[in-house]
C-alpha cells in the first residue's frame, strides 16, 4: 500500500493519522472497505486500524454493519471493494481474496461468536483441541494446551462436559479458549455477551479483561458500552455502514462530536 | 391342542443347514446392500446440497425416480429387464443392486435433511478455526448429521432386511426363497411361513434394539471408539491435576 489513504474523505478521526503509511504495527488494517447485500450498502468506505496489543471496539445500532465489518477480517464475509491487511499481509483487495493460505489467515485471527457455536458433539476439551490437531499439533500437546486454556478461563472442572451441559457463560468461555488454541495474533469478538444473562456476561467480561491485561490484540463488536469504555483503546461508532466517529473511548463515549453518536448514546442510556 | 400339535409337522432338523445358509444369504444381502445404499445415499445427499445446479438436479431426479417405483419393479427390471437386453447380472449382484438403488434414494433424503439441519454457524466456527472444507465436513458437520440421521437410518436398515424377502421373486436363496422351497416339498404353508416370520422377527427385533442402544449412547456423548476413549481418559487425568503440568507453556506464553 503505497498510495496515501484518504482518511479525510471519511468522518474525522477514523483512525489515528492514517494519511501516512505506517510500519506494520497494525495487526489489522482495513482501507476503504465496501460491501453491499442485494443492493443495500452495508459497508461504505470503512477504514480502521487495530494496532498490536490494542483493543478496538465497534459500537452502534444493530444492522449498522458492525458485524459485517468484523466478519470481513477473517473473510467469513467477502467485501466488494477496499483492502484488508492482517499481520502485514494483504489478504483481500478489491473484491478478490489475495490471501494464498486462508487456513493460515484464520489461525492468525481467532473469532468468538455471539451464539458461541461450540461443536455440540465434542466435550469442552475436544472443542479446544480440534483445530490444533488439524493444524498438525501432536495430540498429546494439543490436549495439554487445551487443558491450560480451559484452566485459564476457569473451566478446568468442566473440561469433559458437552456444550449442552454447560451454561451460556461457560460455553462462551470455552469458545474463547477455543479461539486462543492456535495462538492467534488478534481475537475478533462478535457481540460476545449479547445472548447472555448478566451473571454470564460478568464471567465472560472477566475473561476478556484478563486477556486485555495480558496484551492480547482484540477487535470487538459490543453493546456493553461500560465495558468498551473500560478496556478499549479506541472506539468506533458505526452507523449506516460508515464509521461516523472514532477515537479514544473517553471522547467518543464521553464527548461525542457527531449528532448521530449522541443520539445513539442517548437511546442506549435511556434503554439501560 | 390338536391344532397346535397338528401345526408343527415339518421335519425342521432336516432343513437346518439349508436354513442356516439362507439366513447367511439374507444377512449378506442386507449388509452389502445397506453399505452400498448408505454410501450412495450420502453421495446423492451431497450432490443435492451442491452449489452446482446440474448436480443438484441430477440428484433430485435420481431420488424422486427410485423413491416412486416399487422395489419389486426395480428387482424385475435389473434381473429380468436387463437380462432381456443381454446385460446378465447374477442373482446376488442384481439383488444387491436393486436394494442399493431403492434404499439409497430414501437414505439420501434422510441424510440431506440431517446435513441441512446443522446450523450454518457450525461451518463458520470450523472455518474461523482454519479448518479446510473436508475437515469441516468430516469433523464438524458429519458427526452431528449422523446423530440426526440415525433414527431414520436405523428404520431403513431394518426395513431393508425385511425387504430382502422380495428377492424370493428372483430365487435369491435367502430366507423367503428357502421357505418357498420347504413349502413346496411339504405343502405346509402356514407352519413354514410362521416359522420364517419368527426368524425374521428374531433378526429384526434385536437389531433395532441394538441400534436404539447405539443411538442413546451417542446422544449421551459416550465415546464409541477406543481412540476417543483414550483421549478422554488422558484429558480427565490432566484436568484433575492442580497446577499446569510441567513442560506446557505458561498461560502468559500461551497467548503470545
Amino acid at each position: 500500500m503505497t498510495e496515501p489513504v484518504t482518511a479525510a474523505a471519511q468522518a474525522p478521526g477514523t483512525t489515528t493519522g492514517t494519511t501516512a503509511p505506517r510500519p506494520t504495527d497494525a495487526v489489522i488494517r482495513i482501507r476503504d472497505l465496501g460491501k453491499s447485500f442485494d443492493g443495500r450498502r452495508v459497508l461504505d468506505d470503512v477504514s480502521l486500524d487495530v494496532p498490536r496489543g490494542r483493543i478496538v471496539s465497534i459500537i452502534g445500532q444493530s444492522g449498522g454493519g458492525k458485524t459485517t465489518l468484523l466478519r470481513c477480517v477473517n473473510l467469513l464475509e467477502r467485501p466488494d471493494t477496499g483492502t484488508i491487511e492482517v499481520a502485514g499481509e494483504t489478504v483481500h483487495s478489491d473484491g478478490r481474496i489475495v490471501c494464498r493460505d486462508l487456513a493460515r489467515l484464520r489461525r492468525t485471527v481467532g473469532m468468538v461468536f455471539q451464539r458461541f457455536h461450540l461443536f455440540p458433539h465434542l466435550t469442552a476439551v475436544e472443542n479446544v483441541m480440534l483445530a490444533q490437531v488439524k493444524a498438525g499439533v501432536p495430540e498429546r500437546q494439543a490436549l495439554e494446551r487445551a487443558v491450560v486454556l480451559l484452566r485459564r478461563v476457569g473451566l478446568a472442572h468442566r473440561g469433559l462436559a458437552h456444550p449442552d451441559q454447560m451454561s451460556g457463560g461457560e460455553q462462551q468461555r470455552v469458545a474463547i479458549a477455543r479461539a486462543l488454541a492456535l495462538k492467534p495474533e488478534v481475537l475478533l469478538f462478535d457481540e460476545p455477551t449479547s445472548s447472555l444473562d448478566p451473571e454470564a456476561t460478568r464471567e465472560v467480561l472477566w475473561v476478556m479483561r484478563e486477556l486485555a491485561e495480558e496484551g492480547m490484540t482484540m477487535m470487538l463488536v459490543t453493546h456493553e458500552l461500560p465495558f468498551a469504555r473500560e478496556v478499549s483503546d479506541w472506539v468506533a461508532f458505526v452507523d449506516g455502514g460508515r464509521i461516523i466517529e472514532a477515537g479514544p473511548p473517553a471522547e467518543v463515549l464521553g464527548r461525542p462530536q457527531q449528532a448521530r453518536t449522541r443520539a445513539f448514546l442517548t437511546t442506549y442510556e435511556s434503554a439501560e | 391342542m390338536t391344532t397346535a400339535a397338528g401345526l408343527f409337522q415339518v421335519p425342521w432338523s432336516d432343513y437346518r443347514s439349508d436354513l442356516l445358509d439362507a439366513l447367511l444369504k439374507t444377512v449378506s444381502y442386507t449388509a452389502v446392500s445397506f453399505a452400498g445404499a448408505a454410501l450412495l445415499g450420502l453421495v446423492v445427499a451431497l450432490l443435492r446440497l451442491s452449489r452446482v445446479w446440474p448436480l443438484r438436479a441430477l440428484a433430485a431426479v435420481y431420488t424422486e425416480l427410485f423413491k416412486n417405483i416399487p422395489l419389486l419393479a426395480i428387482i424385475f427390471l435389473t434381473y429380468f429387464g436387463l437380462g432381456s437386453v443381454d446385460i446378465r447380472l447374477d442373482v446376488f449382484t442384481a439383488g444387491c443392486l436393486s436394494l442399493i438403488v431403492f434404499y439409497s434414494a430414501y437414505l439420501s433424503e434422510i441424510f440431506r435433511a440431517a446435513i441441512s439441519g446443522i446450523h450454518d454457524g457450525q461451518t463458520e466456527a470450523g472455518e474461523a478455526l482454519g479448518l479446510g472444507r473436508l475437515s469441516v465436513f468430516g469433523h464438524v458437520i458429519f458427526p452431528q448429521a449422523l446423530r440426526l440421521a440415525l433414527p431414520g437410518t436405523n428404520t431403513m436398515l431394518v426395513d431393508l432386511l425385511k425387504g430382502t424377502s422380495l428377492l424370493v421373486t428372483i430365487s435369491a436363496a435367502e430366507l423367503m426363497s428357502e421357505a418357498r422351497l420347504i413349502t413346496s416339498s411339504t405343502f405346509r404353508a402356514l407352519e413354514v411361513y410362521l416359522v420364517i416370520s419368527a426368524v425374521y422377527f428374531a433378526l429384526c427385533y434385536p437389531l433395532s434394539q441394538l441400534l436404539l442402544a447405539v443411538e442413546r449412547a451417542i446422544r449421551a456423548g459416550k465415546p464409541l471408539t477406543p481412540g476417543r476413549r483414550r483421549r478422554l481418559s488422558t484429558a480427565r487425568a490432566l484436568l484433575a491435576e492442580a497446577p499446569a503440568p510441567a513442560g506446557t507453556p505458561s498461560p502468559k506464553e500461551a497467548t503470545a
